[in-house]
Order: structure tokens, then C-alpha cells, then sequence
């Protein structure tokens, strides 16, 4: 059994119609007009124990709203959540102690609390044995680095030092599965690096993780599965390599030559690239299929013409893809 | 709760002083007339003290709830909820009203001096049943304030004006029910039974022979307060839509 089974999971949203200005607003208390925003729609997903997913989309895509489905938070207008057996909203306290979730654009620590007084109240919340407690706090101090900011007032952290409190605050009891939303939104790159870091160590220890970025470096960097929404529906699931051999296939060779060649005649000898010429002579760039054609297989075309001074390979990123989606420019299955 | 101190003291200071001007207020009153329908002076600040009592209690310890509205109008709820602990604990223990440690003293020394010259006949029964009452008394309060702070949910707009309204109501059963006119009584004793916070217990602390069933019905409101304030919060809980996408 999969640990998280969702089937045709749908959020219907009811908005008000109003016209611009007070008199609109005087008009919609008087005939009051409303508009169904469906937030996702028919989403089916199944997550494995131990899987780490990137669960991406565009702004407004609705992939908070699903995390909020998953985690009990909002109530679904139709369709079916599981996870590990249990209904996240009618098991709500049960499910509770199965998962943790990280919001990266909010604070669960107590506001007006140091961030050690936020840690033991949610110690004393999940019932977690001191020993447990000491072991995990320990740890998450090795990677988070988290001892210098414990005696410090939530309100007077800064944003790094916040993210790394709160998320050693959602994962103290150790939960089975992890939904982080934007957990490395404004960061740094030194925090940004550790907390990657920290989500790979969480994730080799068995923590099912889903992730919810806009960052593709976190993706790669955690996950080997990729889910993409948009407009409130899933319309990619797969495994990142297969993304990156199925749609990320070109791989961009600059070249400088060290004598000024004809275009045509480098495009003759590579019948199966698109060979531009750059700004200066001798430059060019040659853009292959990296399943068709290899990189050595370039060059040996090129050297009987002159000799390559120097060389730059771009490799495909995950990045070109998604970008593309989000632009309309290419469709996914 | 003790991350301002300042504030802290200025808070049970204004409570103290709440208190104090309502005092006035019922001194001046008897200082026209001997009884108010059938209560003297001291029956008076016996049902004053005991009523303050259970309101100080209400901040003291579940004013976070009045923070409903503003926590659903943000979407500040998420958290609460996938914490394995009831919400509505969590958002009525989340903030401490100090004003009520200011209403308990002074409400205490009232219920002190009124119970010293008040005519009582005292058994560990009285002891026994007054806890009761108080409890009830307190349960009643919470009750109705969570059940109003609840309508937050549907209403969603940042303010608790509704339950303001309401809780203010309980403001009259600091005074003799029988001042009011029939109306109003019927609301205090069966629409929003603040009726039961104070004039019913007290009156049967004083009449125990008049009022017996106040000792039993008490209760049994509570009881029933309970699990519609719960019931409601709960209801609005599965309304609560988040803020954003």
C-alpha cells in the first residue's frame, strides 16, 4: 500500500463577484453574485514510504492548496486523501502526529516566545520522550547550526535563522512523512546549501518527503520525482531522469576555433546539429541531441577544419524544461 | 506571558480599576435605596464579586479565543491544525488576558467581605455544591464565548464585533435578574444563559431552600453550553479555507 493515496482529489473555492469600488461593494451586499475558483481538480497521486517528490507548478497552480488537502488543513470538496490509511481532516490529531509540514512563508514559532520555549511546548504537544527530544535537537544543531539562535525571541530572528528554527519545529517528532513548501524561499546560498543538505540527510533515513519549490536546484539536489501541476491539475508525474531524457535532450557545445571557419562549411560537417555562429570569428555554438550525438563525436568533426582553442559544454537542465511548461511552449504526456 | 513585564502590571492595574469603578457604581446605587429587589448591598457584592470572578477567569485562560477571527481572516490557523492537539485549545491558550488576574483579586476580596456578613448557613455540602456552581459558572462563560467567536468562521471578516456584542450581555448578570424586564430575562436564562454565570448560583447560595433546583440545573446547562460551544468551534474548524491559493 502506498503511504499516500490520493484520488480525485478536487478543491472548489467559492468567491464573490463584486464590480470595482463602493458601489460595487454596495451592489454585492444588496444581490450578492458568486463564482466557483476550482483550486485542483481530479488530482490523483500515490506516494511510496522513503520517496522524496517535487511537487512543482507555476504561481497560483494550486500546489499549496493540495499540501493543505494532504495535510488535513482545508477540507476536500470531493475526492479522497489517505495517508498511511488514515483521513488527514477526519483523523485530524492522528494524522497529526504522522506528518510534519514546513509553510515557508509562515512561522510556527510562537511569536513572542524564545525559539527553545517554542521548542518544548511542541515536545509537550507530541509527547516526545526527553532522551528523543535531546538526540533529535543535537542533530538538527550539527546541520542547522541551530544553538546560537535557541535563547532568541521569534520576532527578532532573521529570515535564514527563522527557516532553520522552523524546521527543526516540524520535523521534532520525527514525523514519517515531510511536506515542505518552499522551504529555502529567500534564503541565502550558505543556508540554502545547508538546508539542502539536511533535507538529503532527512530523506536518506527513510523521511518520505514532498517537496514544493520554486527553486529547480533544491529539486535535483533532493528528489528523484517530479510531479508538475498546473492550473489545479497534475500534468506530469514521473521520475526526473526521465523528464531530463525525455525533454531536456539538447546539449550546447561553444567552441572557439582558432581560425575563422565558413559556417556552412561546420554545418555540412555535422548534418545532425544546429551550428549558430557567435559574435566573434571562430566562435560557434553547436546544439546536439546528447542521445544521437556525443560530445567527442562533435569535435572530431570539427578538428580536420581548425584547431579548437577552447571549449564549453551545457548540459541540459531540468530548469529549460519546466520553464517551457510554464510558458506553454511544451506539452508534457 | 511575562515577555512584558511593564504591560503585565499595567494590565492587572486596569482590571483592578474596572473593577473597582463598577463597585462604585453599585455603592451609589444603595446609596438611594436599602434593597434592590429583594437584595441588600451585600447580597449585591456577593453576586457582583462572584460574577466578576468567573468573567476574570475567562482571560485569564481562553482569551486567545477572541483571537478567532483575526487568525481565520490571515489563514494563521494551518499550523494549529496538524498539530495533534484540539484547535481550540491551542488558539484559547494562545494569548493570556492579565486584565483577568486584576478582575480575580478584586472579585475575590468582594466574594470575601460579602460572604463574611452575608447570612449563610454553612456545611460541607454548601462548600461542595458551591465549587460546582463556580465551575459551572465558569464553563457556562467559556462556552458562550467560544460558540460566538466561532461564527468567525463563516464570517471570515478580521473583527469579533458579533461576539463582542454577545459577551457584553453578560456584562447584566452582575446585577439581580429581576431588574430586567421579561424579555430580557428569558434571553439571560434560555438564549444565552449568562443568567446561570452568577444570579442563579448565588441565589441559591443564599436560598438554598428557594433556589434548590439552581443546583441541579446549573450543571446540566454547563453541560450542555459545552458541547454546543465545542460542537460549534468544530463546525467552523471544517469551514476554515486558509488564506492564498
Amino acid at each position: 500500500m502506498s503511504l499516500v493515496e490520493v484520488t480525485g482529489l478536487t478543491k472548489v473555492f467559492r468567491r464573490p463577484v463584486k464590480d470595482p469600488g463602493f458601489r460595487g461593494a454596495l451592489r454585492h451586499l444588496v444581490s450578492p453574485r458568486y463564482r466557483d475558483v476550482t483550486a485542483v481538480e481530479r488530482v490523483d497521486l500515490r506516494i511510496e514510504p522513503g520517496e522524496a517528490v517535487a511537487y512543482v507548478g507555476p504561481n497560483g497552480a494550486g500546489k499549496s492548496t493540495t499540501v493543505k488537502l494532504l495535510t488535513g488543513i482545508i477540507v476536500p470538496t470531493s475526492g479522497e486523501v489517505r495517508v498511511a490509511g488514515l483521513s488527514p481532516h477526519r483523523d485530524r490529531i492522528a494524522n497529526a502526529r504522522q506528518v510534519g509540514v514546513l509553510f515557508g512563508q509562515r512561522s510556527q514559532l510562537w511569536w513572542d516566545l524564545p525559539v527553545r520555549e517554542s521548542f518544548t511546548l511542541l515536545r509537550d504537544m507530541y509527547g516526545v520522550p526527553d532522551s528523543l527530544y535531546r538526540a533529535r535537537m543535537k542533530r538538527f544543531d550539527e546541520v542547522l547550526d541551530l544553538g546560537s539562535i535557541l535563547p532568541v525571541v521569534a520576532r527578532k530572528l532573521s529570515l535564514g535563522q527563522r527557516m532553520r528554527a522552523d524546521l527543526a519545529a516540524a520535523l521534532l517528532h520525527g514525523p514519517r512523512i515531510a511536506y515542505l513548501d518552499e522551504p529555502t524561499i529567500g534564503l541565502d546560498i550558505a543556508v540554502r546549501d545547508r538546508v539542502r543538505e539536511f533535507l538529503r540527510q532527512l530523506r536518506d533515513e527513510g523521511t518520505t518527503i514532498m517537496l514544493t519549490t520554486h527553486d529547480l536546484g533544491d529539486i535535483e539536489d533532493v528528489c528523484e520525482r517530479l510531479v508538475i501541476i498546473d492550473r489545479g491539475r497534475v500534468i506530469y508525474d514521473g521520475s526526473l531522469a526521465a523528464v531530463k531524457d525525455d525533454f531536456a535532450r539538447e546539449r550546447r557545445i561553444h567552441l572557439q576555433l582558432a581560425s575563422p571557419v565558413p559556417l556552412a562549411s561546420l554545418s555540412d560537417r555535422l548534418p545532425d546539429a544546429v551550428v549558430v555562429a557567435g559574435d566573434e570569428p571562430g566562435e560557434f555554438t553547436v546544439t546536439v541531441d546528447r542521445f544521437r550525438q556525443t560530445a567527442g563525436a562533435v569535435i572530431s568533426a570539427v578538428l580536420p577544419l581548425a584547431e579548437v582553442v577552447e571549449l564549453r559544454i551545457d548540459e541540459p537542465a531540468i530548469e529549460d524544461v519546466i520553464r517551457k511548461v510554464y510558458a506553454g511552449e511544451l506539452r508534457l504526456a | 506571558m511575562m515577555e512584558y513585564e511593564a504591560d503585565f502590571w499595567l494590565l492587572v492595574l486596569a482590571g483592578l480599576l474596572q473593577q473597582l469603578v463598577g463597585l462604585a457604581f453599585l455603592g451609589a446605587v444603595f446609596a438611594q435605596v436599602q434593597a434592590l429587589h429583594g437584595w441588600t448591598f451585600t447580597e449585591a457584592v456577593l453576586l457582583y464579586g462572584f460574577a466578576s470572578f468567573v468573567f476574570g477567569m475567562s482571560p485569564l485562560f481562553f482569551d486567545g479565543l477572541w483571537r478567532t477571527a483575526w487568525l481565520v481572516n490571515q489563514g494563521d490557523l494551518d499550523y494549529a491544525l496538524v498539530r495533534p492537539y484540539p484547535v481550540m485549545l491551542q488558539v484559547s491558550g494562545s494569548y493570556v488576558g492579565l486584565q483577568g488576574a486584576g478582575d480575580v483579586v478584586v472579585a475575590t476580596c468582594m466574594i470575601g467581605w460579602a460572604l463574611s456578613r452575608a447570612d449563610i448557613s454553612w456545611s460541607p455540602l454548601t462548600v461542595l455544591v458551591g465549587a460546582v456552581l463556580l465551575v459551572s459558572a465558569v464553563t457556562i462563560r467559556v462556552s458562550v464565548l467560544a460558540a460566538s467567536c466561532a461564527i468567525s468562521f463563516w464570517l471570515q471578516a478580521p473583527h469579533s464585533g458579533f461576539a463582542f456584542a454577545i459577551n457584553q450581555l453578560g456584562t447584566l448578570g452582575r446585577y439581580p435578574l429581576t431588574i430586567f424586564g421579561v424579555a430580557l430575562r428569558g434571553v439571560l436564562t434560555v438564549v444565552i444563559p449568562f443568567a446561570f454565570t452568577a444570579y442563579f448560583p448565588v441565589s441559591w447560595l443564599l436560598d438554598p431552600g428557594r433556589y434548590w433546583w439552581a443546583a441541579i440545573v446549573t450543571p446540566l446547562v454547563a453541560a450542555y453550553s459545552l458541547i454546543l460551544g465545542v460542537r460549534i468551534y468544530h463546525r467552523g474548524v471544517r469551514r476554515y479555507e486558509s488564506a492564498g491559493h
